[in-house]
């Protein structure tokens, strides 16, 4: 079992990098969101033994391991919220610059970046000079 | 507050006289006794001297400042109240002087070393709204803290090879070693950039943009003392290698000669005055390169007649400054008949830096020729020419400012800028013709140097000796130096400009510029890329992941672990989730990729359902239901520019580069996943206990119990962050659509 779980969490993260890399901020978003769900995952494979529920009465036989499955609450809904965030800052970004393409947000940061050091880089510039 | 400063330092005065008439003491605490950090002081000849140093001419320098700070706010228009960030600098600046006299502890004294370094900053950039302080400041910093690093260095090198950071110990246990060596150098390397030997010189004559009362205690008793008081307290450790000993005559003459030069080609008073200390504190440097008693009494009593002089000779230059508004020498002259007490004072101060007689000064030229001659003929002769040049620039620099035609009007000045020179021309006077307890005193810290009694007699004696001889013919260069004008003047300038071009400082610009342009370019870079900056972090943690995978020996890290018939569910669950998630990263759309996401949380709640984790399941459905809820608005609200792209877009340029960093990311995750899900589960774990205790928290479901009472307050700050969560998605969302 070992493998499977490897193999299927390690393939979430693999998807959640290449969606992390898209230009899309919304799909960006997705991407943390996967990333994630491998996360649990792993932290659920991880339990020292699988077996039935740990709920008072309890079964015969093995119980799974409670302590991973706390941990594993924990990253669910931390998880969450860091999604709902990202995905309202997504928004903000895109109702402020009407687009959600990376590459157009950033062009509007580097022109305006551009604006103010115009007006500071002189100074900038002498400060530098004295500096040396 | 002024007079609290100079109050502290006459006590410390007082003190430190009357402990060493006591006897001295030493102290030794532990400090972080699992590092071998001691809290090792000891008040012995060698910090006797430096410690007096710091306080005397701190108390001196203090009376000083106490008139100079007013009037040098008042000229640039600052509130009086900016003397609160001067005071307190200026005792730190003296305590971790006195501190570093008695430190005998590696680390101990590159602490206090550094704190030095630290408090020069912001004396040096007092003047902070000028940009050639901030400037002088960030450069005195940069060289003196920067170098200060070789020291630590120094001192972790020994530690490893002798196990101590204890200077006596070390003297006891060291031998002729490669690594000991090293370390020395290491430790040498530290001293001279903060004693501005060639070719870290260059911070020094820069650090003139501090107040005068700072130029005067940074150059006689404090920063730049610092250095050579370094040289002083291990050179047992430098004396173990002859070629570092070598290297320090190499490096305290070429102070010396581009030190006095570029002196000779200064206009302004204390640039002349900068240049003059790089190729004092030279002359320190070749006495402790030549070694023995002679020369480790030689170099200590050097430090005492220069710390007095030189602080005079700066406090003149400012009260000039002061009196007439001019800080030039081609703008000044004749001033003998204006400030006459000023013309005396100074004129002996520079008389004993050039070592005529009756002054203190002539006894340290004494013991730098007898040291010098000693050492070896070619030694002897440049001794002569050093002491020439330096009689030759502190010739220019008093016949200049007070002889001659009268060019500019001086005022009158206040009496506390002169009085503190006069005290100091008063004590070389006395050193001159009472030069016993200087001597005295000179010893004590030399035999601390050479970790062995030693008695050094200077003294007047009028005979033909060595000594005597080497010192006529210094005078007679030095009048030379000072009479062939037409020749000088091109020397002295060629070399100034040529350091200009060539020298370390251009090297230093140079490297900042560099620096300048790889910081400005790596922001560059990040701020235009979100990608950049994310690869900026992850790349190098990839790295060390990866690292440390092959640095893993792989047998038994990789295990398939056994499947059984009750396990397939779990595997056609995750094959589900794995499909979901593909759709997911393969549609364009806004929503399918969304709907393909919730299909994977609910496969993977699923997953946990089937592993026997009930409550994760359905945790997992609740969230799953809330962020696609959460999806779902957000699209709603998006302006339809944004939402209008969904369909078939046009695919990204990078994509190949992304599917390939995305397999990379997979099989690198896959590797750490496996591996350490391989690793035989421990015999025993919290879980067994938490099991056991679950019907004492009146509570069936072991993992409720352990959010809400093991592990209550965990629970509680999760419940906060998501509380942050949530008030920051709705003050993002209730701003409407206003940008």
């Amino acid at each position: 079992m070992n493998l499977v779980f490897a193999l299927a969490a390690a393939i979430l993260f693999g998807i959640g990098a290449y969606l992390v890399l898209q230009r899309d901020l919304v799909r960006l978003v997705l991407g943390v969101a996967v990333i994630s769900q491998s996360a649990v995952l792993t932290l659920l494979a991880a339990s020292l033994r699988l077996g039935a529920a740990p709920i008072y009465p309890l079964p015969e036989g093995t119980l799974s391991d409670p302590l991973s499955q706390a941990m594993a609450l924990t990253a669910i809904v931390i998880g969450m919220a860091v999604t709902a965030l990202l995905l309202v800052l997504v928004f903000r970004v895109a109702v402020a610059f009407r687009s959600d393409e990376l590459e157009e947000v950033a062009g509007e940061e580097v022109s305006l970046d551009a604006r103010l050091e115009e007006t500071e880089g002189e100074a900038h510039e002498r400060e530098e000079a004295a500096a040396r | 507050m002024a007079s609290a400063a100079s109050a502290i330092a006459a006590v410390l005065f007082v003190a430190l006289l009357a402990a060493w008439a006591a006897g001295g003491g030493s102290v030794s605490l532990p400090w972080a006794p699992t590092l071998g950090i001691r809290l090792e002081l000891s008040l012995d000849g060698f910090a006797i001297l430096y410690a007096l140093l710091a306080t005397g001419i701190g108390f001196l320098v203090f009376v000083y400042g106490s008139g100079y700070l007013p009037a040098h706010l008042g000229h640039q228009r600052r509130p009086a109240s900016d003397a609160r960030r001067f005071w307190p600098w200026m005792v730190v600046f003296m305590a971790a002087m006195v501190g570093l006299a008695m430190a005998l502890d590696l680390v101990l004294l590159f602490v206090l070393f550094d704190i030095t370094a630290v408090a020069s900053y912001f004396l040096i950039g007092f003047d902070r709204q000028r940009a050639e302080a901030r400037g002088a400041a960030f450069m005195a910093l940069l060289v003196t803290a920067g170098s200060a690093v070789a020291m630590l260095l120094g001192a972790v090198l020994l530690y490893s090879e002798y196990g101590t950071f204890s200077l006596p110990v070390l003297f006891e246990r060291a031998h002729p070693t490669p690594v000991t060596t090293a370390a020395a150098a290491l430790i040498a390397v530290a001293a001279l950039a903060k004693s501005a030997q060639v070719p870290l010189h260059f911070w020094l004559p820069r650090a003139m943009e501090a107040p005068t009362p700072v130029s005067a205690y940074l150059h006689s008793a404090a920063m730049v003392a610092a250095g050579v008081l370094v040289l002083g307290r291990i050179h047992p450790l430098l004396a173990l290698d002859p070629a570092v000993l070598d290297a320090l005559l190499l490096i305290g003459f070429a102070s010396i000669a581009v030190g006095g030069l570029i002196a000779l080609a200064q206009d302004e008073l204390k640039q002349v005055l900068a240049h003059s200390t790089i190729s004092q504190y030279g002359y320190v440097v070749v006495l402790y390169g030549i070694g023995g008693a002679h020369g480790a009494v030689a170099a200590a009593l050097y430090v005492v007649a220069h710390a007095i002089a030189k602080s005079a000779l700066f406090m003149t230059a400012g009260a000039v400054t002061e009196a007439t508004g001019e800080s030039r020498l081609s703008r000044l002259g004749g001033l003998a008949r204006e400030l006459p007490v000023v013309a005396v004072a100074s004129g002996i101060a520079a008389a004993s830096l050039a070592a005529l007689p009756l002054t203190l000064g002539f006894f340290k030229d004494e013991l730098f020729f007898e040291a010098a001659a000693e050492e070896s003929p070619l030694v002897g002769a440049l001794a002569v020419v050093a002491a020439g040049l330096t009689f030759a620039y502190l010739g220019r620099f008093w016949l200049g400012a007070f002889m001659g035609r009268r060019r500019t009007p001086a005022s009158r000045i206040s009496p506390l800028l002169v009085a503190p020179i006069v005290v100091l021309a008063v004590v070389s006077i006395i050193g001159g013709l009472f030069v016993e307890p200087f001597a005295r005193l000179a010893a004590g810290a030399g035999a601390v140097t050479v970790g062995a009694p030693v008695d050094a007699s200077p003294g007047y004696h009028l005979d033909l000796g060595l000594a005597n001889v080497m010192a006529a013919a210094a005078w007679t260069l030095g009048i030379v130096i000072l009479l062939a004008t037409s020749v000088r003047e091109p020397v002295a300038r060629a070399v100034a400009a040529a350091g200009d071009r060539l020298g370390p400082r251009r090297v230093y610009g140079l490297g900042l510029l560099a620096f300048e342009r790889l910081s400005e370019a790596a922001h560059r870079a990040e701020v235009r890329d979100l990608r950049t900056s994310l690869a900026a972090v992850l790349v190098p943690g990839a790295v060390l992941a990866a690292l440390g995978f092959f640095a893993t020996p792989t047998e038994g890290a990789y295990a398939v672990g056994p499947i059984s018939a009750a396990d397939l569910p779990i595997v056609a669950l995750l094959a589900l989730g794995v499909v979901a998630a593909f759709t997911a990263a393969r549609d364009r759309g806004r929503l399918r990729p969304v709907l393909a996401l919730s299909v994977l949380g609910a496969s993977l709640a699923g997953v946990y359902a089937v592993m026997g984790a009930p409550d994760v399941a359905l945790v997992a459905v609740v969230i799953e239901t809330v962020v696609t809820l959460v999806f779902v608005t957000v699209f709603s609200q998006l302006p339809a520019t944004v939402m209008g792209r969904a369909g078939p877009a046009a695919p990204s340029p990078h994509r190949i580069r992304n599917v390939a960093a995305g397999i990379v990311a997979g099989v690198t995750a896959f590797g750490v996943i496996w591996t350490a899900l391989s690793r035989p589960p421990l015999g025993s774990s919290d879980a067994a206990q938490d099991i056991q205790l679950t019907p004492l928290a009146h509570g069936a479901d072991v993992v409720t119990v352990i959010l809400a009472d093991f592990r209550g307050l965990d629970t509680m700050v999760e419940i906060t962050v998501l509380a942050v969560a949530v008030l920051g998605v709705a003050s993002l969302l209730r701003r409407e659509r206003e940008p």
